[in-house]
């Protein structure tokens, strides 16, 4: 007994004392560090989620990409996309020195057929196709490809989309035809194809090649000797790129200060700690993301709701202020309609700050709730807030669980409105079952299947009254939104309708407005509309931080930092 | 009629485990399907930045994993496969369900593997010692001690053997696991101190009660006795005779253990200390709703526990003459 | 007419229990069709456990005075146990009148977020992005919140007398059902053996060779995390192993003479099992429901910490879970949590090996 347990006892001294270093500690190994989930697949196409999609992409790029100042960055492209004279023929070049794995030259016909073979195809239902349709006399259609000569292609609308090159064109990423055409039409081999999911055929096309992926754990990509960019420069500088999957926010955040990763996000409430460290670098960047809250004004919300009146006087009474102090720690702007001020349309001519600054104010808002007939006078004076009926307004305020901001916010919300004697009854469900409870919407009593705008009359299965959503704007193409705020727009779940806007959407996507002062007074007229209307409160637009080591040079900081990472190298520590 | 007897037993035991792991099988698979949530949920949770519609969504996504057939059918093409050795495709991993077990089987393994040794080893110790030092001091400190091992909740412990230990608490060990180590290393070895701690500290005050236990039981016997009278020295008496006797009921329960470990007290080290093992893999197949590799690992489970069982039984009437298998 | 349906039914405490059965019964009834809602769901299981508790674990210990002295005799001298047991009561006492005293621990309020405990003072920060620089602020605590508060300014001893009520609702009750579940199935397996005996342990080995942690996550995560089926599914995946050692208990006491006297008297089936054999399994029965109890308050605290637990509710897992987050910028939104939990674990622990020594008539203490 005795022996044994000396033995097991000299066995802990032994690994504990021998500090043998990991075998891979040569210097230029890059790790990120995550507490996300994994990737679904690198069968990209396949998948629907952002990580997929970036595991990817760190072997093939797209057609071109932005740096920080939004200027196009010319990746797979030769030279810029021509627009013909009426605005619906694109012509797209790619490079000439594009192969893939076994030295098969890239082609215009892997594009096109990745295009009609694949995206649009039904047996594979690719799940950003909408992107590539349009409506052509009440029908939705798909754009026509095609190819043109060995490195040349050509897209064919019929309707005119100044925004579409930004939208769709330049992130198209090939699928070899040689490889993808033994599988179509069969959807199970697709799926598991060898090929596909080891991404063996990347060839040239991106700074990485795939070497290991360890699922829930990490995702490897090796230096790609061959980077079409790289013949000059030697770029990629890391050996490996290691994406690093750890299990809870605390240890990524310890990883991140004892050196055992290089990079991560941080939270707003530790990024005074890290920025103090010596060996870390914080930068903060805007994002083009925005907290807001819909206010419900289909049929099952409260009708309050449907007046402007209202909606701005609740607007008024929740503080942007404190959102951005309390909750994003002052890492955020305050947002009053839907363009980030990154953006070249974004102006603030016109734009009223609900909610801010002079237009934070109770009083007045209960003034107006008074006016809209939510309200009583009191014998001395004051005013008391409530429902037509006499009862006291209640609202349903509907958050999805494991987004902590969104909790804060939706508890802010609580706090403030008490002060107008509303209630809040805050729910908290699973993004799942926001989605399907809350979101999805149909016409009672119809046999419609739920959709995500169902037209006016549809209301959610359960009701509600405000949620909290995080949504994103494209800041060179913002008339992607339109799916949010027109009325008919799919994304509009929550019944906003305002004709004038919806003309203006319209009008922001035709001729006239590829005069690009014309575009900006377009957008400038919707978002004041917007702001006026208040179909949502805007909060704001959070800023993102990312931690590296201090000794991680080349990165360009702004908001689309990451960019040019393959630019990245390390100096010596 | 021993010879006889027995591999008669273990026959019927053996066809006893495949039946009730089929049982099990089937319970898991029809649970899965029958709740609200589907595989598609995953697709619809990031599909709602586009506006597809979501109940052609649903539907293409159910065609594409062959989940739209009636779940009969589904049931029996399943298991028609298993037995063929397809254990089927996991789409929220893409590769096949086999494939994903095997490669991460052994950190799982490894981890449970040491954390028991780890906390057998110490906890029979400590038990022995405390039994023969009944109610003195070292008893009620070694008691004291499993007892706090045992309340610690081992996330928590986890999280605190971390912030002290790893990183710029000592810096003794890195933060996270890494799975580039080989296997039989000093290194990897050490790298596993930390969760082997973690997980095998709320085992050992189970094994140090039980191991007392038996140890006392045994104490008040007659043969003990007999030995001391006998004028045998102390150590062999316990050594020897004593352990002999207890040892059976402590393997017992070790063996009980095993099979509730290797999901429950394990997952959550996995998820702390970042070891990729089958513990993470079937959890986070349960929120993607990816039902072959929940069934399949629910069934790896069931035949860990069946037959680790059985092994008991058989060690069990091996060593003890008087115990007869019906 | 009394005491003839008093004896029918097996005793005059039977028939009061009855009585209270359907007394809730009819409550339940009227509140599922007539009222709106005058219990929440948890309530009823509540009651109705404790009118089990009470009628047959509490009164008979009353009934026997002197048995109960001997009981408590043995215990007392286990001062780790009696320690435990004066933990658990305070936290009872504690979880019952506590909200009474304390703030209400759902109010908000951001002005206050991440105060410290009474005695500590804090850095707190905020980021000026003009100037690009952050604005510190001091933060002492104070006796308006003696444990400080959370990144949403409620108060943690609100919160954590609130997650007392909730976590000893969930180890109590989750226990009571496994308990119960498992008891009858043990007894009624030992006693009538043959085919009912090969069925109900065939069904108890599937239900043991599921992984219970697994099984807990899948079934909560299929349904959704209500407080209410939380307790149900832990309930109802953990009673094998009572019903295991139950049964074995059982069957030693099948053979012993005062069954075989009864039945040669022509005693009923069911009147050996319920007036002999459970009332003297119970003491096993009390042992592991105290040393199951813990486990189950970890495996709330557990889910909750993987984000399966209601978000409704303030346990003491949603608070510690949240808290792990900030560990080094307010630490204790998570260590008070923490160490109260361990306290209470311990306490259980303490208290059952106690009882369980103390039952065993064959350890001198």
């Amino acid at each position: 007994m005795k022996v044994f347990t000396i033995f097991l006892a000299l066995l802990i001294v032994f690994a504990v004392g021998c500090t043998a270093e990991a075998p891979n500690q040569v210097k230029s190994i890059f790790i990120e560090g995550t507490s996300g989930g994994d990737a679904e697949t690198l069968n990209w196409i396949l998948a629907a989620d952002a990580t997929s999609l970036s595991y990817a992409g760190y072997t093939l790029d797209s057609l071109a990409t932005y740096d920080n100042d939004w200027n196009v960055v010319l990746r797979h492209l030769d030279k810029p996309v021509e627009v013909s004279e009426d605005s619906l023929t694109y012509t797209i070049t790619i490079r000439d020195d594009l192969w893939w794995t076994g030295g098969i030259k890239v082609t215009a016909e892997d594009y096109v057929y990745t295009l009609e073979n694949l995206m649009f195809s039904d047996w594979l239902n690719y799940p950003y196709k909408t992107d590539w349709q349009e409506v052509v006399e009440g029908e939705t259609v798909f754009i026509e490809a095609e190819v043109t000569d060995e490195t040349t292609f050509i897209i064919k609308r019929q309707t005119i989309a100044p925004e579409f090159i930004d939208n769709a064109i330049y992130s198209l990423t090939p699928y070899p035809k040689h490889i993808a055409i033994k599988y179509e039409g069969d959807v199970d081999a697709f799926t598991q194809a060898e090929e596909f999911n080891n991404l063996t055929y990347t060839g040239n096309l991106g700074p990485y090649r795939f070497k290991e992926w360890v699922r829930n754990d990490k995702y490897v990509v090796e230096r790609n000797p061959d980077f079409y960019l790289g013949q000059d420069t030697g770029a990629p500088y890391f050996e490996e790129f290691i994406t690093k999957l750890l299990g809870t926010p605390t240890a990524v955040l310890l990883a991140l200060e004892a050196g055992d990763i290089h990079y991560t996000g941080i939270e707003p409430e530790q990024v005074a700690k890290f920025m103090q460290m010596e060996g870390i670098k914080v930068y903060t960047v805007p994002t083009r993301g925005y907290d807001l809250i819909l206010y419900n004004q289909r049929n099952n919300g409260w009708e309050g709701l449907r007046i402007k009146e209202v909606r701005q006087a609740l607007s008024m009474s929740i503080s942007k202020q404190v959102v951005i102090d309390s909750i994003h720690i002052g890492f955020a702007d305050p947002a009053f309609s839907f363009i980030p001020n990154a953006s070249p349309w974004y102006t603030d001519e016109g734009v009223p700050t609900y909610g801010y600054g002079s237009l934070y104010d109770k009083e007045t808002a209960k003034q107006m709730l008074y006016q809209a007939g939510y309200g009583i006078e009191n014998p001395d004076g004051t005013l008391a807030i409530q429902g037509k009926d006499g009862e006291p307004i209640t609202l349903t305020l509907v958050t999805s669980t494991g987004s902590n901001i969104s909790e804060n916010i939706a508890f802010l919300v609580k706090q403030e409105l008490a002060e107008l004697d509303i209630e809040v009854d805050i729910k908290l469900v699973p993004w799942t079952t926001l989605l399907r409870q809350y979101v999805m919407n149909k016409v009672p009593g119809s046999d419609q299947e739920p959709r995500y705008n169902n037209g006016p009359d549809a209301v959610s299965e359960d009701p509600w009254d405000m949620v909290v959503m995080v949504f994103l704007t494209h800041p060179i193409a913002p008339s992607g939104s339109q799916v949010f705020y027109t009325t008919d727009g799919g994304l509009n779940y929550w019944g906003y309708s305002n004709p004038r806007v919806d003309e203006l959407f319209i009008n922001v996507r035709s001729e006239e407005a590829l005069d690009r002062e014309v575009r900006k007074g377009m957008y400038a007229e919707i978002s004041q509309l917007i702001a006026e209307d208040q179909p949502a409160l805007f909060l704001t637009f959070p800023r993102g931080n990312h931690g590296f080591q201090a000794n991680v040079e080349g990165i360009d900081v702004g908001m689309r930092l990451g960019w040019n990472y393959h630019e990245w190298y390390f100096t010596e520590p | 009629m021993k010879q006889g007897g027995l591999r008669g037993y273990i026959i019927r035991r053996l066809i006893y485990a495949a039946l009730i792991t089929l049982g099990v099988v089937t319970v898991t698979f029809f649970l899965l399907r029958v709740g609200p949530s589907s595989p598609a949920d995953k697709y619809l949770a990031n599909m709602s930045a586009r506006t597809q519609d979501p109940s052609q969504v649903i539907a293409a996504i159910e065609a594409r994993y062959g989940l739209d057939e009636p779940i009969y059918e589904q049931y029996i093409d399943y298991v028609v496969n298993l037995a063929r050795g397809d254990w089927g495709w996991s789409f929220s991993t893409s590769m096949p369900v086999m494939k994903l077990i095997q490669r991460h089987w052994i950190y799982s393994f490894q981890l449970i593997l040491l954390s028991m040794l780890f906390s057998a080893s110490l906890g029979i110790l400590i038990g022995i010692y405390s039994a023969i030092k009944q109610y003195t001091k070292v008893d009620y400190l070694a008691t004291f001690f499993s007892f706090i091992g045992i309340s610690i909740p081992n996330f928590w412990l986890g999280i605190m053997l971390i912030l002290l230990f790893s990183g710029t608490g000592l810096g003794w060990f890195k933060v996270y696991y890494d799975t580039g180590l080989p296997l039989f290393s000093l290194a990897n070895l050490k790298a596993l101190v930390l969760p082997v701690i973690t997980l095998g500290t709320g085992m050992m005050a189970g094994y140090t009660r039980y191991a007392r236990s038996a140890i006392l039981d045994n104490l008040r016997k007659d043969f003990v006795r007999t030995a001391r009278a006998k004028g045998l020295p102390e150590r062999v008496v316990i050594g020897k005779h004593v352990f002999r006797n207890a040892i059976l009921p402590i393997i017992t329960i070790i063996m009980f253990d095993l099979s509730g470990v290797v999901f429950g007290g394990a997952y959550l080290t996995e998820i702390i200390f970042g070891i990729p093992g089958l513990g993470r893999i079937s959890f986070n197949a349960i929120f993607a709703n990816d039902y072959p590799v929940v069934v399949t690992i629910t069934l790896i489970g069931a035949l860990v526990a069946l037959l680790t069982n059985l092994v008991t039984d058989i060690v069990y009437t091996r060593l003890d003459p008087r115990i007869r298998y019906d | 007419m009394m005491r003839q349906v008093s004896n029918k039914v097996g005793g005059l405490r039977n028939l009061i229990f009855i009585g209270v059965l359907l007394v809730l019964i009819l409550i339940l009834l009227s509140d599922i069709y007539l009222v709106d809602q005058i219990l929440e769901p948890l309530e009823y299981f509540y009651l109705f456990f404790a009118a089990v508790a009470i009628f047959y674990g509490i009164y008979p210990l009353y009934a026997n005075r002197r048995l109960t002295k001997y009981y408590w005799q043995r215990i007392k001298k286990h001062r780790l146990s009696v320690i435990g047991l004066a933990f658990i009561t305070f936290l009872i006492v504690v979880a019952l009148i506590g909200p009474i005293f304390t703030q209400d621990p759902t109010k908000v309020n951001f002005a206050e977020k991440n105060v410290p405990p009474v005695g500590f003072t804090v850095q707190q920060f905020v980021y000026d992005l003009q100037a690009e620089e952050f604005v510190v602020q001091e933060i002492p605590g104070t006796w308006q919140h003696p444990l400080g508060t959370d990144d949403k300014g409620r108060d943690m001893l609100a919160m954590l007398v609130s997650g007392a009520r909730v976590s000893l609702q969930v180890g109590l009750l989750a226990v009571l059902i496994a308990v119960f579940i498992g008891t009858i199935m043990g007894v009624v397996s030992a006693y009538f053996g043959g085919v009912a005996d090969m069925v109900l342990m065939r069904f108890t080995d599937i239900m043991m060779t599921f992984p219970f942690f697994l099984l807990l996550v899948f079934i909560i995560f299929i349904f959704g995390p209500s407080l209410v089926f939380i307790i149900l599914v832990i309930g109802l995946t953990s009673w094998t192993g009572t019903a295991r050692l139950v049964r074995s208990e059982a069957l030693s006491l099948r053979t012993r003479e005062f069954i075989m006297a009864s039945k040669s008297l022509g005693a009923s089936d069911t009147r050996i099992v319920f007036r002999h054999l459970i009332p003297n399994v119970i003491s096993v029965v009390i042992v592991i429901a105290t040393l199951s109890i813990p486990g189950v308050i970890v495996a709330e605290a557990a889910l909750s910490f993987i984000g399966l637990g209601d978000p409704t509710v303030t346990s003491w897992g949603v608070v510690l879970n949240a808290g792990q987050r900030s560990l080094d910028t307010a630490w204790w939104v998570a260590v008070e949590p923490g160490i109260i939990l361990f306290l209470t674990v311990l306490a259980f622990n303490f208290l059952g090996d106690g009882i369980r020594d103390a039952f065993d008539p064959r350890s001198q203490l």
